[in-house]
């Protein structure tokens, strides 16, 4: 246990010094604080360019829902600014964490004093996390700061995307550390990066032939519904279909267009318990195969 | 006298379809004594000591390292080694460094306070300010040395370990093992300078392509009258093809 503290202890120490974590930081505050800042300056100065209209002859719309609109798309765009972040923020740590101390030669000296290859491990994971989610909370906290700039009430949907970004990106992180420890930290970036798309198209269909988009082919069905299991589920909040219903309540709909309950069936909702079920499984999976790739790694 | 580290038939190949880098070592190693293990470059000098040490796992043989196996960490609670080109976590300092592996160590705060200044102080480190990636190769060669010595260790592996040092440096070293001797911590000794061995070495070992060519003590190894370095070469060109002659560029420099 304290050896697993002590490389955890040491290991945020490097971590807080790496130049590429700074850089990422000050991009994830500015790119809040353009987004916070600059919004609520330019819906103040051109109103118009905020303004929405529906059909011809169609009443104006309610100045209310206009700013329930004009907040939604405000945090939309807040949840994936902290989403990058956080995607980045996986990747610096996962592509660093382990691979530098097993290339550079610093493991040598590590793994012959009296600590396990499972709290290194454990201390490496660890720390990791924390450096997760202190750097993405902190840009969450400076987001949930710059929503005073349009009122409140959406302040629940921007935690619970951020605390959804923290656990997408640890497990990301989680699939480029045991990556590698395996092979070059770039091309493991990529490897994860691939699958990481993969996923989420993989994710967007199934949700899609689930909403009955997709039609009833059963070899497509079947070969989704295997897929769906083979990948991460990203977690989210109902955030998208919030902003998606706000907008329909705003713009009245004419004939012949989408309704409301055709464009949300497509939309993802909110993660389900099996969602958080398989993030847990997956990583717990991940953190295994660190271990079992750190174990297996001879220096 | 029970052996601190005890080597037997110990084999080692990295691929299957490659050579045996180490191939049936044996050899032991009593407290207090200082043993020396020389060969030429790639003849798995190296390889034996990361095998002791945990970092490798033999193929073939056992080892016994206080007793138990080097992968039980308990085992390896009494070892210091110092890596031949050590490196660290780059963006530590030098006290950071050892305070991490002091942490590993187990060591309490009151033996941390007042080994670790200490070992900053023999190693020429304790002013030194800047993180590791700005450490000279004889500067983290030093610091290998003084993590090495941090949890006064009952057998201390030195691969190669004045390599990049100067004359002081290597002064220091060979003061540290004689001292480390007299208070019956046992030495395993990697070193190019057969003259260094020489000096410190109570026992030794020549290896070539992984074998043991000749082992015994100073005295049954080198013949009076004859040098180590004129054994180890005998040896070691008698074992290998011999080696080609100077390139014709740089002989022939009447030719154009």
């Amino acid at each position: 246990m304290n050896g697993a503290l002590a490389v955890a202890r040491y290991t945020l120490l490097e971590l807080s010094r790496r130049r590429i974590l700074l850089v990422f930081f000050i991009i994830g505050v500015v790119g809040v604080a353009v987004v916070g800042i600059g919004l609520k300056i330019f819906s103040v100065v051109s109103p118009v360019n905020f303004s929405v209209s529906g059909p011809p002859g169609s009443a104006p719309p309610d100045p209310a829902k206009v700013d329930r609109f004009l907040e939604l798309i405000f945090v939309s765009t807040l949840i994936n600014v902290v989403g990058f972040f956080a995607l980045l923020v996986a990747f610096a740590i996962g592509m660093t964490a382990i691979y530098h101390d097993l290339e550079s030669g610093a493991a040598v000296g590590i793994f012959s004093k009296p600590v396990s290859r499972l709290a290194f491990t454990a201390g490496k994971v660890l720390a990791a996390i924390v450096a997760m989610v202190v750097l993405v909370g902190l840009v969450g906290l400076e987001a949930r700061l710059a929503m005073f700039l349009f009122g409140g009430g959406l302040e629940g949907a921007l935690w619970v995307e951020t605390v959804a970004a923290v656990a997408n990106a640890v497990l990301l992180m989680l699939i480029v550390l045991a990556l590698s420890t395996w092979m070059n930290n770039i091309v493991a970036a990529v490897i994860a990066f691939i699958y990481n798309a993969v996923a989420g198209v993989v994710v967007a269909l199934h949700a899609q032939l689930a909403g009955g988009q997709l039609g009833d082919n059963a070899i497509v069905k079947a070969v989704l519904d295997v897929s769906y299991w083979l990948v991460p589920h990203e977690l989210m909040s109902d955030a998208a279909r919030q902003i998606a219903k706000a907008q329909f309540d705003v713009i009245p709909t004419s004939e012949g267009s989408p309704t409301v309950d055709q464009v949300m069936a497509g939309i993802p909702g909110a993660s389900s318990l099996t969602d958080i079920i398989w993030w847990v499984f997956l990583v717990g999976l991940m953190a295994l195969l660190v271990y079992v790739a750190v174990r297996r790694r001879q220096v | 006298m029970a052996a601190v580290v005890s080597v037997d038939a110990l084999r080692k190949r990295y691929r299957r379809r490659d050579p045996w880098a180490v191939d049936g070592v044996t050899f032991a190693l009593e407290p207090g004594q200082a043993f020396g293990l020389l060969g030429p470059n790639g003849s798995g000098k190296t390889s034996v000591v990361k095998m002791i040490a945990g970092l490798l796992r033999p193929n073939e043989g056992t080892i016994s390292l206080f007793g138990s196996d080097p992968g039980d960490p308990a085992a390896r609670a009494q070892l210091g080694f110092a890596p031949e080109d050590p490196d660290f976590p780059k963006f530590l300092r030098a006290r950071e460094v050892l305070d991490y592996f002091a942490s590993l160590l187990g060591l309490d705060d009151e033996e941390r306070r007042r080994r670790i200044p200490e070992t900053l102080a023999f190693a020429g480190l304790d002013q030194e300010k800047r993180q590791v990636r700005q450490f000279s190769k004889g500067m983290k060669q030093r610091l290998g040395i003084a993590q090495a010595i941090l949890g006064r260790p009952k057998l201390l592996i030195l691969d190669e370990p004045t390599a990049d040092l100067d004359p002081l440096g290597r002064r220091d070293v060979r003061a540290l093992i004689e001292s480390l001797k007299e208070s019956g911590v046992a030495v395993l000794l990697n070193s190019h300078l057969l003259s260094e061995v020489e000096l410190v070495c109570d026992t030794v070992a020549i290896l070539a392509k992984g074998r043991v060519l000749k082992e015994g003590t100073m005295a049954e190894v080198v013949p009076e009258g004859r040098t180590l370095e004129e054994v180890f070469v005998e040896l070691v060109e008698a074992s290998t093809p011999k080696r080609d002659q100077l390139p014709s560029f740089i002989t022939d420099r009447d030719k154009p």
